[in-house]
């Protein structure tokens, strides 16, 4: 019902915004970071034309109200995320709003909401040093950890507020209509919502309008946001495509090359991220599953044809190696301001030429990886090897062959028979080649574990690796304590060597930081000995037993 | 949370509408804001279309048998809610003294009852019934800052005094005065002498004067507050300067 009020609250005066409602205590009925309840419009889109939307909800006219209607926005919305969804694992949504100029930077959740104005357009994708300061940077930090968000999804929305008013023309329950159509990677028909913001002490006005809505012809309840109702039109499945597991009955060299072809996956998936340097996981994420296809070749390889084995084994050491240096440098970046807050005696801005030293390293050491990895060895060695396996894994199978279960079960057995070796042969006076060896060793074990998960008894499983991981914590303590004094000195060499030699203060600091680390491999070296008495002990004995068949 | 009573024992001063468009611009400027509505009259509670009804009435409100948040009320305006007024109030004298037997009590059920919003409000701003009466030591004791409206005349002067000795006679909780002049014209030479005289002579007494201009009486057509609606109007522009006076005030 169209009347003179219908304009009156929009035109004039301040109009609440209703994703700046919720932190409104005037809005209290709904629970602050919460969703407000929706409905689904199945009828035609309005375009957020008044005449249109107003007839939709006729509905709410009907039973004692009237409507007045705001302005129609449009605009575009951009969601992000990292690559691996960490912000949506939380339970967050970013997104970044614009009609014209810069636009602004939301962050909506669990707990958290902020915005923040933009004062210059945003580059995609961006680290969290590189997003503007303020609420949204701050509600994603964390969530973000290391990692770059960058588009998921682009959306043009056409919105349309309407107040629902009372008989004194006071405003009991804000309407939000929204119709959002994906642009971008994909294009999707209009999504069109309706959410129920109700005004404090006006509920039961929000139950009476909710009620007239949904016992109307083209209205639904709806279950997630738009944003969930976009991903699912636009066919982006947001959990991280799993890949294809093992099962007990598969072949065991179907089963390698299966678990192999993931990790070549992975591999493959993270290139792109390294070369265009969005964030440092990308080359870790491809470091691992490196680590893991070198591990697997050398525990399990035996079941794959030997000639494949022989040509590709040298060729991810080769892709190991090249990615060392970068990864090396990044985790000193990444623990730079960690490392300045070691200083007791120096100063954090002693290490600042040293900070440097790093990024030139950095840079230098990318560009080398850069080059292998556009490298027809490279891409010859992705393709030829994700074909070779794909072979495997489709080839024809008879019943007379070794399960992956059996080999499973021989191998985790081989594997740990060889820990517990190397752990007992451990004493206070070993020297750091025997527990770095030891170290190496648990790494293996705890990649063939993740292998053969699906074959293996789930709570046992979970136990083995909680018990493997103290031990491998206190291992790369005292790893990371040797090699990083080591290291520290050839930075300071080249520092030295370098055309600006350092002020006295910078070696002094990392000089500090040098007998920081030692004394890090000391401790962990002490630790190591209780450790593993633990881990020799009968209830991992029990647990590794319950472990398989 | 700081609470601001907007009072003069004269009635027809400009009290509430300083109150509401206060309220109004501490919410724009975005402090969380309450405002109460203790008048009987309910002026305040129309100007934002609120029905002036409170479920229980005075009695149960200041008697605690039911929660002051039941009884709020979402403005058309982000950040602002009103805590209505309702016809029983006219009681709320008797009802504050029944249900507090001890006299001190008595006197500072208002404030008791508002820190249970303190969490959810930085400015509550009091719109107070013209009066002296428990009620309003109940509003001089609840509150951090009392506005007194004051029309440029000596009789009003001498109002604001009284007030002044009055409140210097509390014991504790004694609130900060802040006098402004409204519904001031400046056609009249002794409105204006007054407005130039007194702020350089007397403390408490702030320079904005809030002119007399039917666009404030509009508010009651509009039933909205006057940066709302008008918001470049030389009057709304005088709301906005006391604005920032009382802001620089009551630090947030």
């Amino acid at each position: 019902m169209l009347n003179d009020r219908r304009t009156r609250g929009f035109q004039q005066v301040n109009y609440n915004r209703p994703n700046s409602v919720r932190s409104s205590p005037g809005f209290a009925a709904v629970p602050k970071d919460s969703h407000p309840p929706s409905l689904h419009w199945r009828g035609e889109p309005t375009r957020g034309e008044a005449e249109a939307v107003l007839a939709a909800l006729e509905p709410v006219t009907a039973s004692r109200y009237e409507l007045s209607v705001g302005p129609r926005r449009v605009r575009t919305v951009t969601y992000l995320d990292t690559v691996d969804w960490r912000l949506r694992g939380k339970g967050l949504v970013a997104s970044h709003e614009r009609a014209s100029g810069p636009g602004t930077l939301t962050i909506d959740g669990d707990g958290v909401s902020g915005t923040t104005r933009l004062t210059e357009l945003p580059q995609w994708p961006a680290r969290v040093e590189q997003l503007p300061e303020g609420e949204a940077r701050d509600g994603m930090a964390s969530a973000m950890w290391v990692r770059a968000v960058g588009p998921v999804l682009r959306s043009r929305a056409v919105t349309r507020e309407v107040a629902v008013l009372d008989d004194e023309g006071k405003t009991v329950v804000r309407l939000d209509w929204a119709e959002v159509t994906g642009i971008d990677p994909v294009a999707t028909p209009p999504l069109v919502r309706v959410s129920l913001w109700p005004v404090l002490g006006y509920g039961r006005d929000a139950k009476r309008v909710r009620k007239a809505l949904r016992a109307a012809e083209g209205f639904a309840d709806v279950d997630g946001d738009l944003y969930d109702g976009l991903l699912t039109a636009a066919g982006i499945v947001p959990e991280e495509a799993a890949a294809p597991a093992i099962t007990r009955e598969m072949p065991a060299d179907v089963a390698i090359a299966t678990a192999l072809h993931g990790f070549a996956g992975v591999i493959a998936v993270n290139v792109n991220g390294v070369l265009d340097d969005i964030d440092t996981e990308f080359l870790h994420d491809l470091r691992v599953a490196v680590r893991r296809t070198r591990s697997l070749l050398k525990l399990a390889g035996d079941v794959l044809p030997p000639r494949l084995v022989a040509r590709y084994e040298p060729d991810f050491k080769w892709l190991g190696d090249i990615t060392t240096p970068t990864r090396d440098l990044d985790v000193y970046l990444l623990e730079f301001d960690a490392l300045t807050a070691m200083l007791v005696a120096g100063e954090p801005d002693d290490l600042a030429p040293f900070g440097e030293l790093l990024r030139a390293e950095r840079e230098k050491a990318r560009r080398t990886l850069a080059r292998a990895l556009r490298s027809q060895r490279f891409t010859r060695l992705i393709e030829g090897w994700q074909a070779a396996l794909a072979e495997i894994i489709d080839r024809e199978r008879s019943e007379a062959e070794l399960s992956a279960e059996a080999l499973a079960g021989q191998r985790v057995r081989r594997m740990v028979k060889k820990v517990v070796r190397r752990a007992r042969s451990i004493t206070p006076e070993s020297p750091s080649e025997s527990v770095h060896d030891l170290r190496k060793r648990c790494k293996e074990l705890r990649y063939l574990l993740e292998v053969v998960k699906p074959v293996c008894d789930e709570a046992a499983h979970r136990a083995v690796i909680k018990d493997l991981k103290k031990v491998q914590d206190i291992l790369g303590a005292f790893q990371d304590g040797e090699v990083q004094s080591e290291s520290l000195r050839g930075f300071a060499e080249r520092l030295q060597a370098g055309n600006r030699r350092p002020p006295a203060a910078t070696l002094l600091a990392m000089g500090e930081l040098s007998a920081g680390f030692v004394d890090m491999q000391l401790r962990a070296r002490h630790d190591l000995t209780e450790a593993l008495e633990r881990f020799l002990g009968p209830a991992t004995h029990e647990r590794i037993k319950a472990l398989l068949p | 949370m700081k609470v601001v009573a907007s009072y003069n024992v004269k009635g027809g001063v400009g009290k509430t509408t300083a109150a509401v468009n206060l309220a109004y611009l501490a919410s724009a400027r975005g402090r969380r804001t309450l405002i109460w509505d203790l008048d009987p009259q309910g002026a305040a509670t129309y100007l934002f279309r609120v029905k002036p009804k409170v479920k229980g009435g005075s009695a149960k409100l200041v008697g605690g048998a039911r929660p002051v948040e039941a009884a709020l009320k979402g403005t058309d305006f982000h950040g602002l809610d009103l805590l209505p007024a309702d016809f029983t109030y006219r009681n709320m004298d008797l009802d504050l003294a029944r249900s507090h037997r001890k006299a001190g009590k008595a006197a500072r059920a208002l404030a008791r009852l508002l820190r249970d919003l303190a969490d959810d409000y930085d400015v509550v701003f009091l719109d107070t019934p013209p009066s002296l009466s428990l009620v309003s030591e109940n509003v001089l004791r609840a509150a951090d800052l009392v506005l007194v409206p004051i029309i440029p005349t000596v009789l009003a002067l001498r109002t604001f005094d009284q007030l002044a000795e009055f409140v210097d006679t509390l014991d504790r909780d004694r609130p900060r005065l802040h006098a402004f002049f409204s519904m001031a014209d400046r056609r009249k030479a002794l409105h204006r002498e007054i407005i130039a005289d007194l702020p350089r002579r007397r403390e408490g007494v702030s320079p904005t004067a809030i002119p007399a201009l039917s666009v404030i009486e509009q508010m009651a057509v509009r039933r909205a507050p006057l940066p709302a609606y008008a918001p470049n109007s030389p009057a709304a522009r005088a709301f906005e300067s006391l604005w920032s006076e009382i802001a620089e005030l009551l630090p947030a």
